[in-house]
């Protein structure tokens, strides 16, 4: 019996709904918990005609032209239909009622309710009613025997009971289902259903299977279940013939039994896993319609009951089974039901009803959580435990029935492979999702577009959060547009197109300096705007056929292509334009999406060639766009942050997971914007959802970085975090200058000293765990200047070894960067890669970076009196002086030695020492304040020996002495080394250990111009 | 100390605004303030916030306490006690006042909170009402009185301190002229 599983369409808001067909089966109806009644001519029916009812409704029955509702005030209302005029209340409650039925004739009404009560009421004449009371919790279903005779009910304190209609007493009751104490908790909604026409068998679902109960002997007679069926079953419904029985589970599993043979004779799944809680067949039987617990509504088509070859006679004895079996179904009741509540622990508990008082905001786990159940096969406990029911139950009653030999399997191969994954839709980063009636159609870090879908009102406001870019717009949104862009330029807006109208986009150009501000272009016909964005001056459009196509802002078409695979989401700035789509298909709940990254302006081209985008496991894109520096950025459902390392050959490094910052499990954060300087994500927090509501208007967050580095608890693993994240975030001043624009020179030059002081902080840390390994690798990552930090450090601390290879280091670096130095004007655009890649080569040609060095280097800086003047009167090689290093020196360094020079004749040892070693102990001790600092200098000076102190105050006064005379290069300075030499032999010695290498270093230095430290090392040799 | 002036005290209370313009940090001499990033959350106290609100430079992001379900449960706990209970604000009266004449539209359920401060408020002048009464009745030197605001003080000070200065005078005149007259009180 194949039949074809219509796509699901939106019906209703969020939260239970049910549905009917009416006695012609011309129309389906469906109410939910926005309170309306659907009329549906059929699925595709584009204008259904809606009857309020109430603030929610949560059941319905039709017959007869009346429709008869429970809605949230109490009552059981009727309507006529199919105009949906009241015409009065049935009955009232003193809760609502939660499941209403009509009886076969349609002459009565059987209401259960939440105070614990079912009522029969006379259609004709309501004041004649029958109260049946006994159920001690509220009533989750009611069915009336197709006779009239006796009504079935269940009720959340666990039992499903018979009553005699006209006697209103009870006739017998079983305890089935597990307890709960409300219809929202139970686990499943218990629809009971009593076969038509015959009316010989009662329908149960008990967890995952549909018992059924003989009338009269009220005896079980059958189970039938289903291998696939993991899930409990929410409803039951009979076909028209009462052949068949259609059952909806809470995994969203659709199963359809011959009831005589109990063979699963269709079986189809929702199509996104949500739970069943509505289910009606279509008085011809070929149909059935059902709707889920997020509001939408589906249809199963082509069923047709003739064409089941499996149905026989109707004078099945199974239908027979003696009386006397009870004992032995007791037996097997008890021992399901254990279970139930065993898994009824591990699986959430379901909200079929008013899950969501507010409309806007979206049950935020239900839709993984269902899904997750619903594909994780291990999961599925209860199928050996069912099958072993059946077998008894085959035992049992074997004798007297002959089953086909196929009961248990089930009738289509099984496919037990990874389940491929539904692709995710197309969306707008920045948006809340399509269906909602107030949502966010964009909020960016411009403004906001809001859109308004209501019965009064469908209409777009545009804010924007600096006032000074454009006042708030309001638009009524004729058009029916869905997706929109917003940047400091224009809003770009979208629909899709509908059967007589093309999809079509609207830009409202408001920067645009004549006065037609707005621009309309009509796509061809059958494409559909999927995705766009706004670049600076460009806007950008994906479509349904795989293409992109792109606009000037003014609304001239530019360049189209076509995209490999169909779009996700796009994003833009500045020139750069982020598209992603899906590459083929996941599995096991993976999405497969490519990424490409295009570069307009002059230099056209692609940077990333369609590879991969890194998700986290079993998670779907999020959002997709840009940091506030142009790099791009994205963030998947698990809120892993991901940031492109341009420096690290374009692969995405994770920065952020804002789930960690969530108290709640069901919390997420909503981004909005992500920004490099100052390091801040700037979200939304939404307290059990993953979306914030349109009202009241939600404050944004701001959350902080944190690479995911090992033991952040350590000293070493923050430092280490810090220094990485500092480097990785300022990778944008590199991009940004190599792509012509203005930077900010200020704060690259404090992030550059910011890493350097991190990178002397984790030295000295290494040398004080005795790594001086370590120490050297970090040394590597250093500047030149601070290399020269880092060897007095070491051999301060008396680490010789370690001090001799930092020089060779020094002298490497040294060379290097003089051998770099004439290809640096032909790299230009590569040479942000390499400043950052943290390989220590760190000094290249730009003003920016000599400046950054001079902080770190302060008292080098002050000793070096005139560099430029002594360089420039050698007259040394005309390359040279072209550098740039030359220029940016010159009036800082003065005023400084100005000052030096006055104090340090006053100054005693210990002052100059201190001076010069301030930075080292700060290094050591980073929050140490100024007392605490000289306290400690004393400590340290104290433990110098005497020789070690006059070199040390030696090292610092011999360039200060030697500075205010300008030398020429070519003169030896032997009378500065002199000195040293007259000092006694053991210092000598340390002296020229550490000065050879240090000679070469300070040389090339000063070739550079750059500010050199002594002269006393202008050895005759070099 | 006048009201005006405890509510002039009230106005340097920080309050979040999300401004709708762009400005670096601007440096006062009760310390710096911003940056000003729209669409940011920034913290100012609350004279800056109203001036910037009056221009329509910005929203002002209700205190955390100003909710209508955490004001009513602070009102229930204060007509529990019979003592004073600890306000969210010690200038929770002013700030309302302040907040809510000028900034209605960016509070939701501005009248219910209005209700609720101004509950809290009487239900707390009563007590101090109370107190004040058997205070007196009970001719007591000292009193203390916890978790007590500078307006309520303020409400009630010159009113207390000119009747117990008219009833020392009263007493004063009356005890030279009759030793029994304070016994006759009691009886």
């Amino acid at each position: 019996m194949p039949c074809e599983r219509k796509p699901m369409r939106y019906g209703h808001s969020e939260g239970h709904t049910d549905v009917c067909f009416d006695d012609t089966g011309k129309y389906i109806v469906t109410c939910g918990s926005d309170g309306d009644v659907r009329i549906w001519e059929s699925l595709d029916d584009d204008d259904p005609k809606s009857i309020n009812v109430g603030e929610k409704a949560y059941s319905l029955a039709l017959k007869n032209g009346k429709l008869v509702t429970a809605a949230s005030n109490n009552t059981v209302q009727i309507h006529t239909f199919p105009e949906g005029d009241p015409d009065g209340i049935l009955t009232r409650f003193t809760t609502n009622a939660t499941h209403i039925t009509y009886n076969s004739s349609g002459s009565r009404v059987a209401a259960g309710s939440s105070d614990f009560m079912v009522k029969v009421v006379e259609m004709y004449d309501s004041s004649q009613q029958k109260t049946l009371r006994g159920h001690t919790a509220p009533i989750l279903s009611v069915t009336f025997d197709p006779k009239d005779e006796f009504l079935a009910s269940a009720s959340c304190d666990g039992s499903v009971a018979v009553w005699k209609i006209e006697e209103q007493t009870q006739v017998t009751s079983w305890p089935l289902l597990q307890k709960s104490n409300d219809v929202i908790n139970a686990k499943s909604l218990c629809r009971l259903a009593w076969q038509p026409k015959a009316a010989k068998l009662l329908a149960v679902p008990v967890e995952t299977t549909v018992q059924l109960y003989q009338r009269d002997s009220w005896a079980q007679v059958g189970t039938l279940s289903d291998d696939l069926g993991t899930q409990a079953i929410n409803v039951v419904a009979w076909s028209p013939c009462g052949k068949f029985l259609a059952a909806g589970s809470i995994g969203g599993l659709l199963t359809v039994w011959d009831v005589e043979s109990k063979l699963c004779v269709e079986r189809q799944t929702h199509e996104k896993g949500y739970t069943v809680c509505g289910l009606a067949w279509h008085p011809s039987g070929g149909q059935i319609a059902y709707t889920d617990t997020e509001g939408c509504l589906g249809v199963l088509d082509g069923l047709s009951s003739s064409s089941s070859s499996s149905s026989t006679t109707t004078s099945s004895t199974m239908t027979k089974a003696p009386a006397s079996y009870d004992d032995l179904f007791d037996d097997d009741d008890d021992r399901p039901l254990d279970e139930g509540i065993s898994e009824g622990a591990r699986s959430p508990a379901k909200n079929p009803g008013d899950e969501d008082d507010d409309d806007d905001l979206i049950p935020a786990t239900g839709r993984a959580r269902n899904r997750s159940a619903f594909l994780d096969d291990e999961n599925s406990l209860d199928t050996g435990s069912l099958k072993q029911g059946l077998d008894k139950f085959v035992d049992d009653v074997g004798s007297a029935i002959v089953l086909p030999a196929a009961v248990a399997a089930p009738l289509r191969p099984v496919y037990d492979g990874p389940m491929p994954t539904p692709p995710q839709k197309a969306f707008q980063p920045g948006s809340t999702p399509a269906h909602l009636m107030h949502r966010f159609m964009m909020w960016n870090s411009v403004g906001i577009v809001r859109g308004y879908n209501d019965d009064q009102d469908n209409a777009i406001d545009v804010e924007f959060h600096d006032t000074a870019v454009h006042h708030a717009m309001h638009l009524t949104n004729s058009l029916g547009h869905t997706v929109a862009d917003l940047s400091q330029e224009a809003v770009l807006l979208a629909c899709p197109g509908t059967d007589e109208l093309a999809s079509k986009l609207q830009c409202l150009h408001f920067s645009s300096w004549d006065t037609n501000k707005e621009w309309m272009v009509d796509l061809p016909k059958g494409e559909d705007v999927q995705a766009l964005c706004l670049g600076q001056g460009w806007a950008a459009a994906a479509t349904s056929a795989l293409m992109l196509r792109l606009f000037s802002i003014g609304g001239m078409q530019r360049e189209l292509f076509s995209l490999p695979g169909p779009v996700v989401c796009i994003a833009g700035h500045g020139e750069q334009l982020l598209v992603v789509y899906h590459r083929g298909t996941g599995f096991d709940g993976e999405q497969a999406l490519g990424v490409q990254l295009l570069q307009f302006g002059q230099k056209r081209r692609q940077v990333i060639h369609g590879e991969p985008l890194p998700l986290s496991r079993k998670s779907h894109l999020s959002w997709l766009g840009f940091t506030a520096e142009g790099t791009p950025c994205f963030i998947d459902s698990e809120g892993v942050v991901r940031l492109l390392n341009r420096s690290l050959g374009n692969m995405w490094t994770p920065v952020c997971n804002t789930r960690d910052n969530c108290k709640g499990k069901s919390d997420h954060y909503w981004v909005v914007g992500v920004h490099e300087n100052p390091q801040q994500l700037r979200c939304i927090p939404c307290k059990g959802s993953r979306y914030p509501p349109t009202l009241p208007r939600p404050a944004v967050a701001v959350l902080p970085f944190k690479l995911p580095l090992c033991q952040t608890t350590t000293e070493k693993g923050q430092m280490e975090e810090q220094y990485w994240r500092s480097v990785l975030l300022h990778n944008h001043y590199g991009f940004l200058s190599s792509s012509g624009y203005e930077i900010d020179e200020e704060g690259q030059s404090q992030a550059q000293k910011e890493q350097q002081e991190l990178l002397m902080k984790m030295f000295a840390l290494s040398c004080k765990l005795e790594r001086e390994f370590r120490s050297v690798e970090l040394a590597e990552l250093m500047t030149q200047n601070v290399v020269t930090l880092a060897i007095r450090y070491a051999s301060r601390s008396g680490r010789m070894a370690l001090a001799q290879r930092l020089s060779d280091l020094a002298l490497e670096k040294a060379n290097q960067l003089q051998g770099e130095e004439p290809q640096e004007e032909e790299e230009e655009p590569l040479q942000y890669t390499r400043r950052n890649t943290g390989s220590g080569l760190g000094r290249s040609g730009s003003a920016g970076g000599q400046n950054r060095v001079t902080n770190v280097l302060d008292s080098m800086m002050s000793s070096s009196k005139k560099p430029t003047a002594l360089l420039s009167s050698s007259g040394s090689t005309g390359k040279l002086n072209k550098t740039p290093f030359l220029k940016p020196l010159a009036p800082r360094p003065k005023t400084k030695v100005q000052h030096n020079s006055v104090y340090v004749r006053h100054k005693s040892g210990f002052q100059l020492w201190l001076e010069d070693n301030r930075r080292i102990i700060l290094a050591d001790n980073p929050d140490l304040e100024e007392t605490d600092v000289i306290k400690e200098a004393i400590g340290r000076f104290r433990t110098l020996s005497a020789d070690d102190r006059s070199v040390a105050v030696l090292d610092i006064l011999i360039p200060v002495r030697q500075a205010p005379t300008t030398i020429p290069r070519s003169k030896p300075l032997k009378s500065f080394v002199l000195p040293i030499h007259s000092l006694n032999s053991t210092h000598t010695q340390s002296m020229s250990q550490l000065s050879l290498p240090l000679h070469l270093h300070h040389v090339s230095n000063s070739f550079h111009g750059g500010p050199s430290l002594c002269g006393f090392l202008f050895d005759p040799c070099t | 100390m006048d009201p005006s002036e405890v509510e002039f005290l009230a106005e340097k209370e920080v309050v979040k605004i999300i401004p709708n313009f762009s400005l670096d940090k601007i440096y006062l001499i009760g310390g710096d303030l911003g940056p000003f990033n729209p669409g940011l959350p920034v913290d100012v106290p609350v004279w800056l916030a109203l001036n910037l609100k009056q221009r329509q430079k910005c929203r002002i992001v209700p205190p955390e306490w100003m909710d209508v379900e955490k004001l009513e449960e602070i009102r229930e706990l204060e007509r529990k006690e019979d003592t004073f209970t600890p306000v969210p604000s010690p200038y929770y009266m002013e700030l309302t006042k302040l907040l809510l004449n000028h900034a209605s539209d960016n509070i939701p359920k501005a009248d219910e909170i209005r209700t609720l401060v101004k509950d809290i408020w009487d239900t707390r002048i009563a007590k101090l009402r109370l107190s004040a009464d058997s205070f007196i009745s009970q001719q007591e030197a000292h009193a203390k009185l916890d978790n007590l605001t500078l307006m309520e003080i303020n409400t009630t000070r010159s009113f207390l301190l000119d009747t117990l200065n008219c009833m020392y005078k009263l007493r004063s005149n009356l005890q030279p002229g009759s030793s029994g007259g304070k016994s006759q009180d009691h009886q």
